[in-house]
Order: C-alpha cells, then sequence, then structure tokens
C-alpha cells in the first residue's frame, strides 16, 4: 500500500469519526433542559424581539437535526457565529489557538527536556539509584493532583521570587501584526503559510525579529511548561527507558557488538528503533496539549482553548462549542496521522 | 525480611482461605486447580519481594480503611457553621498545643469547620467515586472490546468507530459538558426516589436531604465512566485479537460451547492482567479527575466537603491565610494516588509471566 492510499483511506474513516465528535457533543448540549437563548443574550439585553429574532436564526422553532445541520453547514462554510461574543466563532478560535500552541509547545520543550535524558540515564545505569528515583520520580508526577502542584509554583515562583507574571499574554507591536497581516496578498499561497505560522505571537515576533516579546514569552509562559514537565516528564522517562532496554536486548544488538561496530554505530541503531513508542506517546501528548488544559489555564491565567471551551459550555453557547469541538477532532486526527508518518519517517520497515 | 515473610504469609493465608470455600462448595475444585492455586502463591511471593508494591499495598489498605470508616470518625458534623457563633474560627491559623489552644489542630476552614474532621469525609467521596467509575467504566469497556475482538467484520467496524469517537473527544471536555448538563435531571429523579437517594447518601456519607449535591456527584460520576470506558475497549479487543487464533478456542468451539461461554471462561482470563494493572492505575486517576472537576466548580457545592472543591475554595485566599490547607488536602489527594499507582506499578511486574519468572520462587516461604 502507498502513502497515498493510506491517506485516503485514513481521510475516510475520519470523516464519520468527525461527524460523530459533531453530532455527540451536539445531542449532549442540546439535552440542557434549560433555555440556551435566555443564556446567551443575558440579563441586561432581554426582550421579547431580541429573544425571537435569535430562536429564528439558529432554527430553534425547528426540530433538532435541523438545528445540527444548520450549525455544521454554517460551521463549514465558516459564517457560524457566536452569540455571546456576537461576532465570528473563527475570529474567537483564531485568538484562543495560538496562545495554546505557545502554551504546548512551551510545555513539549519542558517534557522533552526532563523526560528523555532521565530516560537514557535510567536505561543506561539500569537497577542504580537514578534508576529507581526516575521510578518514584514518574509514580508521584502520575498521583500529584495537578493544581496543588500549580498552586505552590506559583507560590515559589511569583509570590516569593517574581520570576514570572500571570497577567496578558506578550504580543508582538502593531506594525509587525500588519506586516504579517499583509503578507497573504503580497505573496499569495506562501503568504497565507507564513502568515498562518505569525498568528502565534511567539513566531510572528520573531520573524520581526521582536526578540524581547519572545523572552517575555517565555517568561510569562515557563512556570505551566515546567510544571507539566513535572508531572509528566517521569513518565516519558519511563517509557523511553523500557524501550531502549527493549532494544538494547534485542537480538541485532548482540550481532552489531559480534561484529565488532563502534559503540556509536550501535547505539545509532539502538536509537531508532526504541523511538518508536517514545514518539508515539510524545505524539499523542502534544495532540492533547494542543486541546488546552483547562485547569492550567485557569490558575495561570491563560485566555487559551481550553478556557475558552470552559466558558463557552458553562454559558450553554452552542455553536462555540460545535465549532472548538471541530478543531479538538481534526487536531487529534492530524496528531494521529503525523505519528503514524513518523513511524515509517523512523523505521524503514515500516510502510504503508 | 521480616515484612516480605509477612505479606507473603498473609497473601497465602488469603488464598488458603478461598481454596478452602471453592473446595466447600464445589467438591474437587482444589485438586483439580492445584497448578493455579500453585501460581497464584508464586505471584503471592513475587509481590512480597517488591518494596513498592507492599508500600502501596499499605497505603491502599489504610486509605480503605480510612474511608470506610472516615465520616464515622469525624468528630465535627461538615454541615455544622460555627463560624456564626465565633467570628475567630474564620480561616483560623493552625493551632499547635504549647503556644495556642482551644482551636483546631489544623485550623479551620471559611465556615469554621475543622480541617482534619472535614477531610475524613472527603476521604469517603473521592474514594467512592473512584471505585465506581472504575468499577462501571471498566466493565463497559471489556465487554465492548471482548465482543468487538471476538465477533470481527462489521460489528467490530462500528464498535471501533464509537470508540474512536469517544477517544478523539478530550475527556475533560466530555466530562464538562456532562456536568453541566446533568445535575438538573439527576435531581429531580433523586427527588422522586427517597430509598435511592437514602442508599446513594449512605454510601458517601452525606445527609439524605443533600439530594441535589447528590445529583452533582453522580452526574461527575457518569460523565468519568463514559470517559472511561474507550480506553479498556481498544486494549481488550487488541489481546483478544491474538488470543482468537489460539488452538484452545478452536477446540471450544468445536465442543459446541456458545459464544457467552467462551467469551467469560475462556478470552476474558486470558487478557485480564493488563487490564487489572490498568484498572489499578486508573483508580488513581480517576480519583484526581473527579478532583480536578469539582476543582472546576463542575462537582457538589456547599457543603457538601469534597477535596477538590475545598482545595479551590482555599485557592480563593492562596497563600497567606490558606497554604497550610491546601498542602493537606492536596497530600490527601496525593496518598490515594500514590497507593493505587504504587500498587499497580508492583501488579504489572507481577501479573507478566515474563517478569515473574526471573523473581525466584521459594516453594512454602
Amino acid at each position: 500500500m502507498g502513502l497515498t492510499t493510506f491517506l485516503v483511506r485514513r481521510a475516510v474513516t475520519f470523516v464519520p469519526t468527525l461527524l460523530g465528535v459533531l453530532l455527540i457533543t451536539y445531542l449532549i448540549a442540546y439535552a440542557v433542559p434549560t433555555d440556551p437563548v435566555r443564556a446567551w443574550v443575558g440579563e441586561k439585553l432581554m426582550n421579547p424581539e431580541r429573544l425571537q429574532e435569535i430562536r429564528e436564526k439558529y432554527r430553534f422553532d425547528r426540530p433538532w437535526y435541523e438545528q445540527f445541520a444548520f450549525l455544521v453547514s454554517e460551521l463549514l462554510s465558516g459564517r457560524l457565529e457566536d452569540p455571546v461574543r456576537q461576532r465570528n466563532v473563527f475570529t474567537e478560535l483564531f485568538y484562543r489557538f495560538p496562545i495554546t500552541v505557545e502554551v504546548a509547545l512551551i510545555g513539549f520543550i519542558f517534557l522533552v527536556l526532563i523526560g528523555i535524558p532521565l530516560g537514557v540515564l535510567a536505561a543506561v545505569k539500569k537497577d542504580s539509584f537514578i534508576d529507581f528515583f526516575v521510578r518514584i520520580f514518574a509514580l508521584t508526577g502520575s498521583s500529584l493532583p495537578a493544581f496543588v502542584l500549580y498552586y505552590f509554583l506559583i507560590l515559589g515562583f511569583f509570590v516569593y521570587t517574581h520570576t514570572t507574571y500571570l497577567a496578558g499574554i506578550p504580543y508582538p507591536t502593531q506594525t509587525c501584526r500588519d506586516w504579517i497581516g499583509s503578507l497573504p496578498t503580497t505573496y499569495p499561497y506562501v503568504g497565507n503559510f507564513i502568515s498562518a505560522i505569525g498568528s502565534v505571537p511567539m513566531f510572528g515576533a520573531a520573524m520581526c525579529g521582536e526578540w524581547f516579546v519572545v523572552a517575555d514569552t517565555f517568561k510569562r509562559l515557563y512556570l505551566p511548561g515546567l510544571a507539566l514537565g513535572l508531572l509528566n516528564g517521569g513518565f516519558i522517562a519511563r517509557i523511553v527507558r523500557n524501550s531502549l532496554l527493549d532494544a538494547l536486548g534485542s537480538e541485532y544488538v548482540l550481532f552489531a557488538k559480534a561484529r565488532g561496530l563502534k559503540k556509536l554505530r550501535i547505539w545509532r541503531h539502538v536509537l531508532k528503533n526504541a523511538m518508536i513508542p517514545v514518539v508515539t506517546v510524545l505524539g499523542i501528548n502534544f495532540g492533547g496539549l494542543l486541546s488546552g488544559a483547562v485547569i492550567a489555564e485557569t490558575v495561570f491565567n491563560i485566555p487559551g482553548m481550553g478556557r475558552y471551551m470552559y466558558d463557552s459550555i458553562t454559558r450553554l453557547n452552542f455553536p462555540a462549542i460545535i465549532a472548538a469541538t471541530f478543531l479538538f477532532a481534526i487536531i487529534y486526527i492530524v496528531t494521529n496521522l503525523v505519528v503514524d508518518i513518523l513511524y515509517a519517517a523512523i523505521d524503514p520497515r515500516i510502510r504503508y | 525480611m521480616s515484612i516480605v515473610k509477612a505479606v507473603y504469609e498473609a497473601l497465602v493465608k488469603v488464598i488458603n482461605f478461598y481454596v478452602l470455600v471453592r473446595d466447600k462448595l464445589s467438591p474437587g475444585w482444589s485438586t483439580k486447580n492445584s497448578s493455579r492455586v500453585k501460581e497464584w502463591k508464586l505471584m503471592a511471593y513475587a509481590f512480597s519481594k517488591s518494596k513498592i508494591g507492599v508500600l502501596g499495598g499499605m497505603i491502599v489498605f489504610v486509605v480503605t480503611l480510612l474511608a470506610i470508616i472516615g465520616p464515622l470518625l469525624a468528630w465535627e458534623p461538615y454541615w455544622e457553621y460555627k463560624v456564626v457563633e465565633d467570628p475567630e474560627l474564620w480561616y483560623h491559623p493552625p493551632c499547635i498545643p504549647p503556644w495556642c489552644s482551644g482551636y483546631p489542630l489544623l485550623g479551620t476552614d471559611e465556615w469554621g469547620r475543622d480541617i482534619i474532621s472535614l477531610s475524613f469525609y472527603g476521604f469517603r467521596i473521592s474514594f467512592v467515586i473512584s471505585l465506581f467509575v472504575v468499577f462501571l467504566g471498566a466493565p463497559l469497556g471489556i465487554l465492548l472490546g471482548l465482543v468487538a475482538g471476538y465477533k470481527g467484520g462489521l460489528i467490530d467496524e462500528v464498535i471501533m468507530r464509537l470508540t474512536d469517537i469517544f477517544i478523539a473527544f478530550p475527556g475533560l471536555i466530555l466530562a464538562i459538558a456532562f456536568a453541566s448538563v446533568f445535575p438538573q435531571r439527576i435531581r429531580a429523579f433523586l427527588e422522586a426516589n427517597t430509598l435511592l437517594r437514602d442508599f446513594l447518601s449512605f454510601i458517601f456519607g452525606l445527609r439524605p436531604n443533600e439530594y441535589a449535591q447528590l445529583a452533582a456527584i453522580l452526574s461527575v460520576w457518569v460523565a468519568m465512566v463514559i470517559v472511561w470506558w474507550p480506553g479498556y475497549a481498544r486494549i481488550v479487543r487488541g489481546s483478544v485479537l491474538s488470543v482468537r487464533e489460539q488452538p484452545f478456542i478452536e477446540a471450544a468451539k468445536l465442543v459446541g460451547l456458545p459464544t457467552r461461554k467462551i467469551l467469560i471462561k475462556h478470552v476474558l482470563p486470558n487478557v485480564l492482567s493488563p487490564i487489572l494493572v490498568m484498572m489499578t492505575f486508573d483508580l488513581a486517576t480517576a480519583t484526581l479527575f473527579a478532583a480536578a472537576l469539582s476543582f472546576l466548580g463542575l462537582g457538589p457545592q456547599e457543603p457538601v466537603p469534597e477535596l477538590g472543591y475545598l482545595i479551590s475554595k482555599a485557592g480563593n485566599f492562596f497563600p497567606e491565610r490558606t497554604a497550610h490547607i491546601v498542602l493537606y488536602y492536596g497530600t490527601i489527594l496525593l496518598v490515594i494516588a500514590l497507593g493505587w499507582n504504587l500498587l499497580g506499578d508492583a501488579l504489572r511486574d507481577v501479573l507478566d509471566p515474563r517478569t515473574r519468572r526471573s523473581i525466584e520462587f521459594r516453594e512454602g516461604g
């Protein structure tokens, strides 16, 4: 099976998954016994005409499947409006998602920096003190209630030492943002891609050479990243260790040693083979991070996707919920696909 | 060394007792299953050699005991707001005997309730929720995974697509959606069913007239069960696929056993050990997950002392007045989860035949 057929097959199986996710979201939302329109409008602007207008706009007088079809078609054509904030949901998502990307990236850096070296050390010095430490570190990390760790990190790094701050997100200057916004018109296609990358504040600032914004971003967001590294780093280290030990104990290593290969060459083979489970777990972890961490965003005061989803759900904001879920499902699908393709890139024995 | 021996002997006693009961129920059971019993004793020995596992087992034992008798031990009812009588009790700091007296040891919360006494109720609630979630979510997933893996074809495809949909869904989000939607419905149901209400409030160690809060707890629980099963379905299906091709399944089919019996008696025992390990780990995850949901304000509210909710309230005055409260409740959650995780880590080694064989076995101990 070639890569194209594989991709086509994947795409076909993903369509029902995507629709299923949307449908289930909608049905859960539909089961709410209260009137969502009242929650959207709010007490101040409440009057019968306005309620009626919104009811008609979102097809609340029709059966549920027509409402659902309306929501999905509006979503796919990019016209869906967030009734609470009264603007296009995609405007809102394009504001929130880049921030989540930043948080996820910084968290991921910590995860890799803590997890992989510890795992390699534990595998090289098996059954030593460091191996035992990694085991305990992993178990404690997965047993810690995240929010308690966040509180004490804030106590240590913000209240006592002021090495970070907890308000706002650093953005590049207006001229820089204007320049990035103008890219698609000056360079068609390539410009679109570059401007999409530039919409992440950190990357945008880097493109304009505003390095102080990048530094500020790290200063603002390293604490949630560090927390993530402490919570999940041990788990990653354990996986690195186990897969490395599996690879080191295999027959091809024995054969390579018997042939008198240099240590460095042997390690290259071992690393390549041991990387597969590690890539899977890291990939899935990154996908999870991109859906936003509600608790971290609440405690660290970050206006990302998780917070947006939480606010939308508590205000029964169905259009926003549907749009955000759609984005989450796509992220899940894409990360899985990327992980599968990475397999083939790492291990030539795997072909699609 | 003595601990190893004591743990091993205790486990062997439990196994012997079980064998005795089975033998009474169906005579001849012990001779028929002697090799299986021997295997169990081997597992018991391997387990007693694992320091981490014994520590985890002890923690789990103590936590279970505390969860059972906790609400009886609590010396202050959680619904009494003492701050009304004595304003000094509003977030009273810890009061350690030689320097201060007349106030609770670890201080009080915003309603003047003793923090330690309150935590006993929280213990019970967290423990029961995690048990409920895992012991309902796991069988559901196992059942679906068994059927999908064994039947194959269209049924497999449908079940696995469904599993995919639920996995593609971020767990916390689904749980939030449920927790915000369900309480009203369950509440009406509980209002009507006095018997169910009394039973549930007894299990959670709460007053029966707290049914609005019970509804919130139940909705957290329903939400978590829905998030929980897909993982099990996937793992079970994977292992069933390999077990299905074994000769003994073929033999069972030829003898003419019904599918239900083949699945339960021949397929399930062969896929059970990874599931047991996963369940142990998940008891830890479920405890933390439930606490996280209440932390976000989606679980029970006043006056129910759920640990996550108590922490989120204490967080409002963090760190000046409440650092010790957050630390204390956080440690309780950490200890519960750590107990399950340590136990699971040891069980993984013990239940895996490859690693178990490497642990030297002494007959009789």
